[in-house]
């Protein structure tokens, strides 16, 4: 089976297969570069960038869970012009996508970082952090309702002409109308989940583990959280879905493209398998070929036609 | 760069005092490439819980054998499940990660100081240090310590010449591990316990503070050269306490930090150490060694 089976096209970001590595657990690439040739990716997203460089939160910064960790960074980069001039030059060497995952304080530091970035020659996309549950200002606050969601998503739009992806928090009571308002206001495409806020409590000191009490979720413990919500997601709105949340093999890539999700993004995984994105994509082409999927596109969605529920092509 | 990350077959894990194991792997090109205070990142489960890799300091590598040692104590579920692995099993590991002791050329009396389970690194910096003094004398061909474990004479020839001192404290004697190869790699090894039960009774840190006071002890016979370095290893109030007394002696020291990991390698910013100059350092990559002048809050 030819490698045009697993190819994707999403917003207008062409990658040769639906495998992404989540922002914040790839740095910006060349950590793993060490382990494999990262080309082979799908597409890699950066660690969350702010305008002025972010110090992150004291340590702890994380804290094992059951089949999952949390996290507490606090989005810690070296602000947008350090990150244009100490790791654009190699990212913008790879062959395949690099996305810009980025947040701020305010509507206006989304917009610009919108401007700055769009003037780099070869970025592919900007995935915008509404979801960030670590830092004090901004971050999952604009995510937790539909109107500063599409307040943000409109500045960064106003900002650039590259395809923008909202990436949304799970912690909300409707996703859907979350979905809904950031695309009318210009997403190109909607990416989920970030981190569900959690928390941990150290028995012997008898307070909490981390500094800002409360902290994000990911990993295997997470994904039949994300798995749902990237099937209301899929229900709600016509623009493709990026989902994650969890995924650390093929079986599982596989739910979340069944459930509608037109590209998935490897997080926590990649800690406990280096090769884990490696081995999803491997598992993807082998996987179509005995379904005797000629386009992975085919299978997007599908297992909503098995339920009561319309799919949106209906 | 090549960063291996794959199985490699346990050779032998076995239990060297109450809840201390050794554990020696089959790994060739973690072995080829570690250098001591150097890490694996070892998957204790294939299953979802423990979720995290648990970062084990190398203890020993030996190229020609293609080995890699690691000594660990037994504190909670990742850790019993290694404890619970056979001699013949794979092992899920990536390494060698991090930056390790730096080894410089004009070293002429190192230190070391070692604390409990710390000791583990400082094997390997030990035998890492006699290699490098010898081979820059000159000496013609070197045999490596065969043997973390062995007693006697396990590095074939015990090096004649004076290597450097060491300082190793442990709870009790029974915890005891690793001295024997210290003093066959030409250091002169004073031991010390909690309890008293073997040695000076007090800390590792006592005996230092008091050689940097007073000299070396006359019984010696000859008077080595003065301390030009210190490296450290252990508990955090060992190290703070070596980090004030080097920097009142104005020697360079560096110390081996811990941190709770998750990916190991850096890319997810989980294991920070505040920098002297403002921001956080990566334990696992600008680390797990760092000059004691490099971070605050030591
Ligand atoms: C660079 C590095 C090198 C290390 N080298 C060795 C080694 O050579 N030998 C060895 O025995 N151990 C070493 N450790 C510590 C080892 O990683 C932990 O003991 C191990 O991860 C514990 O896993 P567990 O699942 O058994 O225990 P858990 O159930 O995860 O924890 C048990 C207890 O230990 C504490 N703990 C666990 N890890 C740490 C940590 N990193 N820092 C502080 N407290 C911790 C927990 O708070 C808890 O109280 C090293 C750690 C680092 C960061
Ligand atoms: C250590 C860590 C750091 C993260 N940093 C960011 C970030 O900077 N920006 C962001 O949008 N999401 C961040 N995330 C969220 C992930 O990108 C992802 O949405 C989430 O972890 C769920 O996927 P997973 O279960 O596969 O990890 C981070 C997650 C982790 C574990
Ligand atoms: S453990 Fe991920 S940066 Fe150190």
């Amino acid at each position: 089976m030819d490698n045009k089976s697993i190819f994707i096209n999403i917003c207008g970001i062409a990658m040769k297969n639906p495998v992404m590595v989540a922002s914040g657990t790839f740095g910006f690439g060349q950590e793993y570069a060490g382990f494999y040739d990262i080309n082979l990716l799908g597409a890699i997203v950066t660690k969350g960038l702010t305008f002025e460089p972010k110090a992150g939160n004291p340590p702890p910064r994380i804290c094992e869970t059951p089949a999952g960790m949390l996290n507490s960074i606090g989005l810690e980069n070296p602000g947008v012009e350090d990150f244009i001039a100490k790791e654009w030059p190699h990212l913008s060497r790879l062959s395949i996508p690099v996305i810009a995952n980025i947040d701020g304080d305010t509507v206006d530091d989304y917009h610009k970082m919108a401007r700055r970035l769009s003037s780099l020659e070869g970025l592919a996309a900007l995935e915008v952090n509404i979801s960030c549950p670590n830092v004090e200002k901004g971050g999952m606050a604009f995510g937790q309702d539909p109107e500063s969601a599409a307040e943000v998503i409109k500045a960064v739009r106003e900002g650039t002409d590259l395809p923008v992806i909202a990436k949304l928090s799970p912690n909300v009571t409707s996703i859907q109308k979350i979905a809904e308002a950031a695309v009318s206001a210009g997403a190109d495409a909607i990416s989920l989940i970030n981190t569900l806020l959690g928390m941990a409590i150290d028995i012997n000191k008898k307070r909490p583990v981390f500094h800002r009490t409360f902290a994000g979720l990911s990993g295997p413990a997470v994904k039949p959280v994300a798995l749902r919500m990237v099937w209301e997601v899929y229900e709600a709105v016509k623009v493709p879905v990026i989902g994650m949340g969890g995924i650390t093999t093929w079986q599982d890539a596989v739910e979340f493209i069944l459930a509608g999700a037109s590209a998935v993004a490897v997080g926590t995984g990649n800690f406990l398998d280096p090769l884990a994105p490696i081995k999803i994509i491997e598992g993807l082409k082998k996987y179509t070929a005995a379904q005797g999927v000629r386009d992975i596109g085919e299978l997007i969605g599908s297992a909503h036609l098995f339920t009561g529920v319309k799919s949106r092509f209906k | 760069m090549s960063l291996f990350c794959g199985h490699a077959k346990i050779k032998d894990n076995i239990e060297i005092a109450p809840g201390i194991y050794h554990m020696v792997l089959n790994c060739p090109e973690v072995a080829e490439d570690a250098a001591p205070g150097q890490f694996i990142h070892i998957r204790c489960t294939d299953a979802l819980s423990p979720l995290l890799r648990r970062p084990i300091s190398i203890a020993m590598a030996d190229k020609k054998e293609g080995t890699v040692e690691v000594i660990y104590r037994v504190v909670g579920q990742g850790t019993r499940l290694l404890a619970g692995k056979k001699k013949g099993q794979m092992l899920d590991i990536m390494g060698p990660l991090g930056h390790g002791f730096p080894i410089p050329p004009w070293v002429k009396h190192p230190v070391i100081v070692g604390g409990g389970i710390g000791t583990a690194p400082l094997l390997f910096l030990a035998e890492s240090i006699r290699e490098h003094k010898l081979s820059s004398a000159g000496s013609p061909e070197l045999s490596g310590c065969e043997d973390i474990m062995k007693t006697g004479n396990s590095c074939g020839k015990p090096a004649k010449e004076f290597i450097g001192t060491v300082f190793v404290g442990f709870l009790t004697e029974k915890e005891i591990f690793g001295a024997e190869l210290l003093k066959d790699c030409g250091f002169k090894v004073e031991i010390c316990t909690d309890d008293g039960s073997r040695g000076y009774k007090g800390f590792p840190t006592d005996l230092l503070e008091m050689y940097l006071n007073d000299g070396p002890s006359p019984s010696s016979g000859k008077v080595s050269p003065a301390i030009d370095i210190i490296y450290a290893c252990g508990p955090s109030p060992l190290l703070s306490k070596v980090a004030s007394m080097a920097s009142r002696a104005k020697i360079p020291a560096y110390v081996s930090l811990e941190e709770r990991m998750a990916c190991g390698v850096g890319a997810c910013l989980g294991c920070a150490v505040k920098s002297a100059d403002g921001g956080y350092m990566k334990i696992c990559k600008d680390g797990p060694v760092f000059e004691v002048s490099q971070v605050t809050d030591l």
